[in-house]
């Protein structure tokens, strides 16, 4: 059943990644990787982490696409037109060979002789568990990537303010 | 065959992969934007993968590390994105070379 679930949410997964880079318009490329997201939601599911599966539907899927969907909605309609002339550049696609190539070589050797099989009894990462952690341990990182946060909106704000255009 | 660590590191290479080609590729900054969200959930599920096999829920917390640098990195990303099209009125990367010409 596991093996199951993880090939069909990998498989999705991955289907509709590489839907996203291929899709002609921003938007379907948007709404492929809103589903690419739903499907890592059940890859954490399958690795024990509800918690995780939780956040990325609410994260993922649900703030950082709105924001995407939203710019794309505000450039899409003069962009569009000029994307068809020129899609891709194809010759740097082949770039990306040796670097399957040494991906695949990696993942070869780090599992050989490895222990690679999961523990019977997973330690399931529920919210209480991972707040435990995360507001003791790393308590530090925690307020840190609070301040990234605030960083950010900030910083997003007066990017986006408008201001008057020079002649 | 049980799934097993391998499975996950296989899965999450293929996904940075795709996120890779979709950010060497592609000439819409938008979607290269899409593409390196891929390429971090990969690296989540990589992080997920190895907390399971140690049993430690330390991958969990900086999962949601990297949620909040991928949220931090989008809004201000997009709005860079926003300024660059009110300037240039594109957002195709092949246009912007002023710094090429």
């Amino acid at each position: 059943m596991e093996t199951f679930l993880f090939y069909l949410c990998g498989g999705l997964m991955l289907g509709a990644a590489a839907m996203t880079v291929v899709s002609r318009s921003a938007v379907a490329a948007a709404v492929w990787l809103v589903f690419s997201f739903v499907c890592a939601a059940g890859i954490f599911a399958l690795l024990a982490a509800p918690f995780l599966a939780i956040l990325q539907i609410l994260i993922y899927a649900g703030a950082i696409m709105v924001l995407f969907l939203f710019v794309i909605m505000m450039l899409q309609g003069p962009v569009l037109p000029a994307e068809t002339a020129r899609l891709v550049a194809w010759r740097k696609a082949l770039l990306t060979l040796p670097a399957a190539a040494v991906a695949v070589i990696l993942i070869g050797w780090a599992a050989q002789g490895r222990e690679a099989a999961f523990g019977e009894t997973p330690v399931t990462g529920t919210p209480a568990a991972v707040a435990e952690l995360l507001l003791n341990r790393y308590l530090l990182a925690f307020e840190l990537i609070s301040i990234v946060l605030l960083v950010a909106i900030v910083g997003a704000v007066a990017l986006g303010r408008r201001q008057e255009v020079q002649p | 065959m049980n799934v097993g660590l391998t499975h996950y590191l296989a899965l999450a290479a293929a996904l940075f992969l795709v996120g890779m080609t979709g950010v060497l590729v592609r000439r819409n900054s938008l979607i290269m934007f899409m593409s390196i969200e891929i390429m971090l959930s990969a690296a989540n599920i990589v992080f997920a993968a190895y907390s399971r096999l140690h049993g430690d829920l330390a991958g969990h917390v900086f999962v949601l590390m990297v949620f909040a640098v991928a949220a931090a990195e989008a809004a201000i990303g997009l709005a860079i994105l926003v300024e660059i099209y009110r300037l240039r009125r594109t957002v195709n990367v092949d246009d912007l070379n002023t710094l090429m010409e």
